[in-house]
C-alpha cells in the first residue's frame, strides 16, 4: 500500500492523465444523465403531477395530450363506464403568450374542469386556483403573482397564484387553469374553431375499482378510447422510450470505454513494472500483497476520477439547458460511481494475474524484464 | 518512421487494446453524430424539402407552424411585396393514420401538409382532393403507392399516389396534398384548429435570383405592420422547438468525448514513451534526432486512430442497418462518419503530442546507463 502510494506520488503526469481521462468520463455520463431525466421529466412531468389516476385519451392521440380529442360522444361512453367515481375534462394547448409585459414566449396550458381530476396533485409554492383568471406554474419557469396574456389579445388575463414542482409538459412551461379558461383561450387563439373539446378526460375510479380494472373496463367500452393509468400514460408517451434508448445506447459505449480505459493503463503500468515486481517477490513480498496494492491503486485513481467528475458536474447540474431544468441526482451519481469502481478493479484483474504469475526464480535469469 | 511502423507490424498485440478503446470511442463520436443527424433530419426535412427562401408566420406565432394562421387579407399584403406568384399557402396538421393491415389500435403517426409550391421530390401542380403524397419513411410502417388510408378520428380518407425522400417533420412522416385536402381533414380532425376558408398556416415566398432574402423578409414585414414574421428558411429550421438547444448539447457532448480521446491517446504513448527511453537512447546514441523519433510515435498514433476509425466506421454502420426503422433515429451519412474520424485523428495526434516533451529529453548517455 505504502509503495503504491508512493509510485503515485513519484508519476503524477501518467496517473493525473489517468484521473483527468475518468474523470472526464464521469463529467460526460453525469451531464447526460441530468440531460435524460431532464428531458423526460421536461416532456411528461405535467402528467405526471397531474391528479387523475386514470387518463383516457382518443385512439388517434398516440397517447399525447396535443394529439388527442374526446368526442361528445366517447366523452359520454367513457363516464357511464362502471366504477368511475370522478370524471373530468382535460384540454392541451401550446399558446403564445406574455408574462408580465415580457416579450413572447411558448406556454402549454392544461385546462381541468375538476380538480380531483386534473389539477396539479402536489404545489412547492402557493395555492390552487379557487376561481377564473388563477393558474398554477411549473415551478422554475413562473413565479407567483406573475400576469400571463395571451399574444393573440383576448382571452383569459391569467394570474399564477400556485407552483408546482417538475410540472412541465413537451418541454415547454406549463400553467394548470380552469376548463372555462382553458376554452376562453383556445377561442381567442383561433376564432376559426367551432368548438373547443377536450384533449382527455381524467378518471378517479370509486372505491373498491383499481385504476388497471377501470383502464380495462373503459378500454372495452370504445374501440375509440386509450385508457391508461397516470404512471402508464407518463412511461408510454411517444417520446419517452425514444429518448431512453438513445441515451442508453450512449450510456453503454461509455461504460465500456470507463473500464478498458483503467484496464489498459495498469496492464501497461504492470508490464514495465514486471522487473521490479519480480525482485519484490524474490525477497519475499507476497503476491497478495502486491495484487491488493495494484487493487488499492486502482480505487484510488478510479474514487478521485470520479470525485473530480462529480465536482465538475455539480455546477452544470443547477443550470438550465434552454427550457430544461437540470438537476443532482445523488442516486445517478451513486450507482455511477458503484458502477465505474466495480468495472475499474475487474478491468483490473489481467493486471492482477500478471502478478499472480510472476515467478520470484526469473530474477535469477533476468525474466522478469520481459 | 521505419522502425515505429515495424514495431506495428511485428507486435500489433501491444496496440490491440489502444485501438479497442479508441474504437469504441469513434463508435461513440460517430453515434453521438449519427443520433443528432438523425434528430435533425426527422424533426426539420419538411422545411429544408421546401424550394422558397422565404417563410411567413402570423406575428403571434412564436415561429410555430401549428400556431401560426394567415388570413387572406395579410396573404395580399405579402403578395403585394413579393408578387402574386411568388407567395405560396403551406398549412399542417398532425393526425394519426390508419392503415390497412395494421390492428385497430396501431395508429401510424403523420403530419399532413397542405402545399401549393410543390416541395423537392414533387413537381406540379398539389394533386386532387383527397390524394397525397407520402414520405418514403413511412414504408417501414406499411404504406403503399395506391393504398388508402384513414387519417384522424374523423376516419379522413387519402389516398397515397406517390413517395418523396427526406421531408420528416418533428419526427413524424409526412403526407402532402392540397390545401383544400389539408382544410378538409382539418376541419374534420381537428375543430379546434381549424382554419377558416382561404386561411393558411403560412406562406413560402420565393425571391427572384439576385434579391435579398433579408431584404424582401423586411419588407414583407413592414408591409403588414408586424402581422407577420418572416423568416429565412434556416432561421425557420433553427427556430423549430429543440432543434438550436438540441445541436448546441450533442456538439458539447461531441467536443468533450474528443477530449477524452486526447487523454486516453496522450496516457497510451506517455506510458509506451517511458517504456521505449532506454531505446529511445540508444537511437539518438546511434544518430537517430529527436524528430524521427517523434515522427515514429506520430505515426503510430496515426495508424492506430486511422484503424480505431475504421473499425468504428464499420460498427456504425452495421449499427445502422441493425437498427429498426423507427426505434432510435440513427442516421450514419458518409460526412458524419467521415468527420468523427477526422477528429479522432486529430485528437490522437494532440494527444501523443504529449510524449514529445519527454523524447525531447531523452539524454543518451543517461538512457544507456540505466541499464538496456
Amino acid at each position: 500500500m505504502f509503495l503504491a502510494l508512493r509510485e503515485i506520488r513519484r508519476a503524477k503526469l501518467r496517473f493525473g492523465l489517468l484521473v483527468a481521462a475518468i474523470a472526464l468520463l464521469v463529467f460526460l455520463i453525469l451531464a447526460q444523465q441530468a440531460l435524460q431525466n431532464g428531458l423526460i421529466t421536461s416532456f411528461i412531468g405535467a402528467i405526471e403531477r397531474q391528479s387523475a389516476p386514470v387518463l383516457v385519451y382518443s385512439v388517434d392521440g398516440q397517447r399525447t395530450l396535443q394529439g388527442s380529442l374526446i368526442t361528445p360522444a366517447l366523452q359520454n361512453t367513457i363516464e357511464h363506464v362502471a366504477g368511475i367515481a370522478e370524471a373530468g375534462r382535460i384540454g392541451q394547448g401550446t399558446f403564445t403568450v406574455s408574462v408580465d409585459g415580457a416579450p413572447q414566449s411558448d406556454a402549454a396550458l392544461i385546462g381541468y374542469e375538476r380538480a380531483g381530476v386534473g389539477a396539479p396533485d402536489r404545489l412547492s409554492a402557493g395555492r390552487m386556483p379557487d376561481g377564473p383568471g388563477e393558474a398554477v406554474g411549473s415551478a422554475g419557469e413562473f413565479s407567483l403573482g406573475e400576469t400571463v396574456r395571451l399574444a393573440a389579445g383576448g382571452g383569459p388575463r391569467l394570474r399564477v397564484v400556485g407552483l408546482s414542482p417538475d410540472a412541465q409538459i413537451q418541454v415547454t412551461p406549463t400553467l394548470f387553469l380552469s376548463w372555462p379558461d382553458y376554452v376562453a383561450a383556445s377561442r381567442a387563439a383561433n376564432p376559426d374553431a367551432k368548438t373547443v373539446l377536450p384533449s382527455a378526460i381524467g378518471v378517479r375510479p370509486a372505491e373498491g375499482t383499481s385504476a388497471q380494472t377501470l383502464v380495462r373496463r373503459i378500454d372495452a367500452a370504445s374501440p375509440e378510447a386509450d385508457a391508461l393509468t397516470r404512471d402508464q400514460a407518463a412511461q408510454k408517451s411517444p417520446g419517452v422510450n425514444a429518448v431512453r434508448s438513445s441515451f442508453g445506447l450512449i450510456f453503454l459505449l461509455f461504460a465500456l470505454v470507463a473500464p478498458l480505459v483503467t484496464g489498459l493503463f495498469f496492464l501497461i503500468i504492470t508490464l514495465q513494472k514486471s522487473r521490479a515486481l519480480t525482485l519484490l517477490r524474490a525477497i519475499g513480498a507476497p503476491a497478495g500483497a502486491l495484487v491488493r496494492a495494484l487493487l488499492a491503486q486502482v480505487a484510488m485513481l478510479t474514487g478521485a476520477g470520479v470525485a473530480i467528475g462529480t465536482l465538475m458536474f455539480l455546477p452544470l447540474s443547477q443550470a438550465e439547458v434552454g427550457t430544461l431544468q437540470l438537476s443532482f441526482d445523488g442516486r445517478a451519481v451513486l450507482f455511477w460511481a458503484v458502477l465505474l469502481m466495480a468495472l475499474a478493479l475487474a478491468s483490473a484483474s489481467v493486471a492482477a494475474r500478471r502478478v499472480l504469475a510472476i515467478d520470484p526464480l526469473e530474477v535469477t535469469t533476468g525474466g522478469g524484464a520481459r | 518512421m521505419r522502425l515505429a511502423l515495424r514495431e506495428l507490424h511485428r507486435r500489433p498485440g501491444r496496440f490491440v487494446l489502444a485501438t479497442a478503446i479508441l474504437a469504441l470511442l469513434a463508435l461513440l463520436l460517430m453515434v453521438l453524430g449519427g443520433l443528432l443527424d438523425g434528430l435533425t433530419a426527422g424533426s426539420t426535412g419538411a422545411l429544408r424539402a421546401q424550394r422558397a427562401a422565404l417563410i411567413v408566420y402570423s406575428g403571434d406565432a412564436k415561429e410555430s407552424l401549428a400556431r401560426s394562421r394567415v388570413t387572406p387579407s395579410v396573404r395580399s399584403k405579402v403578395q403585394a411585396v413579393a408578387g402574386a406568384g411568388n407567395a405560396a399557402g403551406l398549412g399542417s396538421v398532425q393526425l394519426g393514420a390508419r392503415v390497412p393491415g395494421r390492428g385497430p389500435r396501431e395508429l401510424v403517426p403523420t403530419v399532413l401538409f397542405g402545399y401549393e409550391l410543390a416541395p423537392k421530390g414533387l413537381t406540379g401542380a398539389p394533386p386532387g382532393q383527397g390524394r397525397v403524397y407520402a414520405d418514403s419513411s413511412l414504408r417501414a410502417d406499411g404504406v403503399r403507392e395506391g393504398q388508402t388510408i384513414l387519417l384522424g378520428p374523423a376516419r379522413s380518407p387519402v389516398k397515397i399516389i406517390g413517395f418523396l425522400d427526406g421531408s420528416r417533420f418533428e419526427g413524424q412522416g409526412t403526407l402532402w396534398g392540397s390545401l383544400e385536402t389539408w382544410r378538409a381533414v382539418q376541419a374534420a380532425n381537428r375543430p379546434n384548429e381549424r382554419a377558416g376558408p382561404g386561411v393558411d398556416q403560412a406562406l413560402l415566398v420565393r425571391v427572384a435570383s439576385g434579391g435579398s432574402a433579408t431584404s424582401v423578409a423586411a419588407a414583407i414585414d413592414r408591409a403588414t405592420s408586424g402581422e407577420t414574421k418572416t423568416l429565412t428558411l434556416e432561421e425557420a429550421i433553427q427556430a423549430l422547438p429543440g432543434v438550436s438547444a438540441q445541436q448546441t448539447t450533442f456538439n458539447q457532448i461531441i467536443g468533450i468525448t474528443a477530449a477524452v480521446a486526447v487523454l486516453v491517446v496522450a496516457l497510451f504513448f506517455a506510458l509506451i514513451t517511458v517504456e521505449r527511453i532506454g531505446l529511445y537512447g540508444v537511437l539518438k546514441a546511434l544518430g537517430a534526432g529527436s524528430v524521427t523519433l517523434f515522427a515514429g510515435v506520430l505515426a503510430q498514433a496515426l495508424a492506430v486512430a486511422l484503424a480505431a476509425a475504421t473499425i468504428g466506421a464499420a460498427a456504425s454502420l452495421a449499427l445502422a442497418a441493425a437498427l429498426p426503422p423507427d426505434s432510435i433515429p440513427f442516421v450514419a451519412s458518409a460526412g458524419r462518419l467521415l468527420s468523427s474520424a477526422a477528429y479522432l485523428v486529430i485528437a490522437a495526434l494532440i494527444g501523443c503530442a504529449f510524449s514529445l516533451r519527454r523524447v525531447l529529453r531523452v539524454d543518451p548517455a543517461a538512457a544507456i546507463g540505466s541499464g538496456i
